[in-house]
């Protein structure tokens, strides 16, 4: 199989790696984690959109993982194809839309970043009296706005480098268990106890998960 | 949405292979030779794309801060095109056509007649118009090899890297379920596993 084959054959997986997060976050009160990042809040929020062929269900609301419609829309053969995520990590939060066919992230809402106050003091006395824009040195204008847009850009970076490095860590330990024989074991039954709206044991499930993701086979150098 | 303000929606690219040594001094001069420039009527291709200034669609000078902040690498990625309206064109043709036939003392053009007569106008009109110009960021994390590219469309998103590709002569490979889990690194187990994997169905059979 070469490349293009593989990444078409296997966009599948991003749909399923929502369908597991809502999961999740639902039987587990919205609070997940993996080994690399430790614990952290993440639920459904704002939208959900299920599709199958050329079938939608679009979801919108506060929470919208938990209207009846969406689980319907799975037991119908739908699957989570575009999901917005609320991640809270320690007093930081963000927003976004995570897409499954690329897992490529919309509408990405960062935690405020550097304040003016914080970004102007970089290069001027926090004593200094604001001299009149006509005033300043033209030159040191432009460095100053310069060094603004710059330290902005790697805070921004830094910001959304932390909400990927959460979905990467995720979708790794989804693969593990999606892989691997934990999948047939007790994760795909789970999920269609809870999309059933069955009763689940998410203390049994939070138990096997740590253990299949303890033993989840020998990792390539490249993953973290 | 950009690079530096307001919510951002965007694609990653992983590089294939490693940013060669000294690639800074080199970049900006590779940069430099496809930096856009900006459609004019007289030229023949109806749509140009080309590097401009992140976030500044008309900075089309270039220095090395303007391109370089620390490990990353930011551009703009920007795409000129004629955007004649149909209408607008239909109407002139139509008069041109006329003139023509009248001139010639003919009742009909013939199809090549109707092409150059066509290509004369809508020349003619872009005179008279300013190509549209789209512009969307990029961001190249040369230490990890992620480039975050702000378009969305599919169609620009295979011009961005195949710019990119001519640029700086590395390949790009789109973000995906498949190349995502590639870059973490599957063990063998998981990588003879994706290749056989099924989709989970959580349709109820259908009761006969």
């Amino acid at each position: 199989m070469d490349l293009y084959q593989s990444v078409e054959r296997s966009r599948f997986l991003g749909r399923e790696l929502l369908l597991f997060l809502w999961f999740e976050s639902e039987i587990l009160d919205a609070t997940l984690s993996t080994k690399k990042t430790g614990s952290f809040g993440m639920w459904v929020e704002k939208e959900i959109s299920l599709s199958v062929e050329k079938q939608t269900t679009k979801i919108r609301g506060s929470l919208p993982g938990k209207a009846r419609e969406a689980k319907e829309a799975l037991l119908l053969g739908k699957m989570p194809d575009k999901v917005g995520f609320r991640l809270v990590q320690g007093e930081r939060e963000a927003d976004f839309v995570l897409r499954g066919d690329t897992l490529s992230l919309s509408g990405v809402k960062l935690p405020t970043v550097l304040e003016e106050e914080e970004v102007i003091g970089l290069d001027a006395p926090p004593t200094a009296p604001k001299r009149k824009p006509r005033e300043r040195n033209a030159e040191a204008e432009a460095e100053r706005v310069a060094v603004e847009s710059q330290e902005g850009f790697f805070e921004r970076m830094h910001l959304l480098r932390e909400v990927e490095e959460v979905i990467e860590a995720l979708y790794a330990e989804f693969l593990v268990l999606r892989l691997g024989p934990a999948h047939g074991e007790f994760v795909a039954n789970t999920i269609l106890a809870w999309a059933e709206g069955r009763e689940v044991d998410a203390d049994a499930y939070a138990k096997k998960r740590k253990a299949a993701l303890a033993g989840g086979g020998t990792r390539s150098a490249k993953r973290a | 949405m950009s690079l530096f303000r307001g919510s951002l929606t965007y694609v990653r690219f992983f590089v294939a292979g490693e940013v060669p040594d000294g690639f800074d001094g080199r970049a900006l001069g590779q940069i430099q030779k496809k930096i856009q420039r900006p459609l004019t009527p007289e030229d023949e291709e109806p749509e140009r794309s080309g590097w401009c200034k992140v976030a500044e669609p008309f900075g089309l000078e270039l220095e090395h801060m303007d391109v370089f902040y620390n490990e990353y690498l930011n551009l703009g990625f920007r795409t000129d095109r004629w955007a004649i309206p149909g209408a607008l064109l239909k109407s002139k043709l139509a008069e041109a056509e006329q003139i023509y036939l009248t001139k010639k003392g003919r009742e009909r053009l013939s199809r090549n007649e109707k092409t150059e007569l066509k290509e004369l106008v809508a020349r003619k009109l872009r005179k008279s118009l300013t190509p549209q110009v789209r512009v969307y960021d990029f961001s190249w994390n040369m230490t990890e090899g992620v480039v975050r590219f702000f378009g969305t469309s599919a169609k620009t998103q295979l011009a961005f890297a195949d710019l990119f590709e001519k640029t700086f002569a590395l390949k790009l490979v789109q973000e995906a379920p498949y190349t995502l889990a590639d870059r973490l690194g599957l063990s063998k187990s998981e990588a003879a596993a994706i290749g056989q994997a099924e989709p989970v169905v959580l349709a109820k059979p259908e009761e006969a």
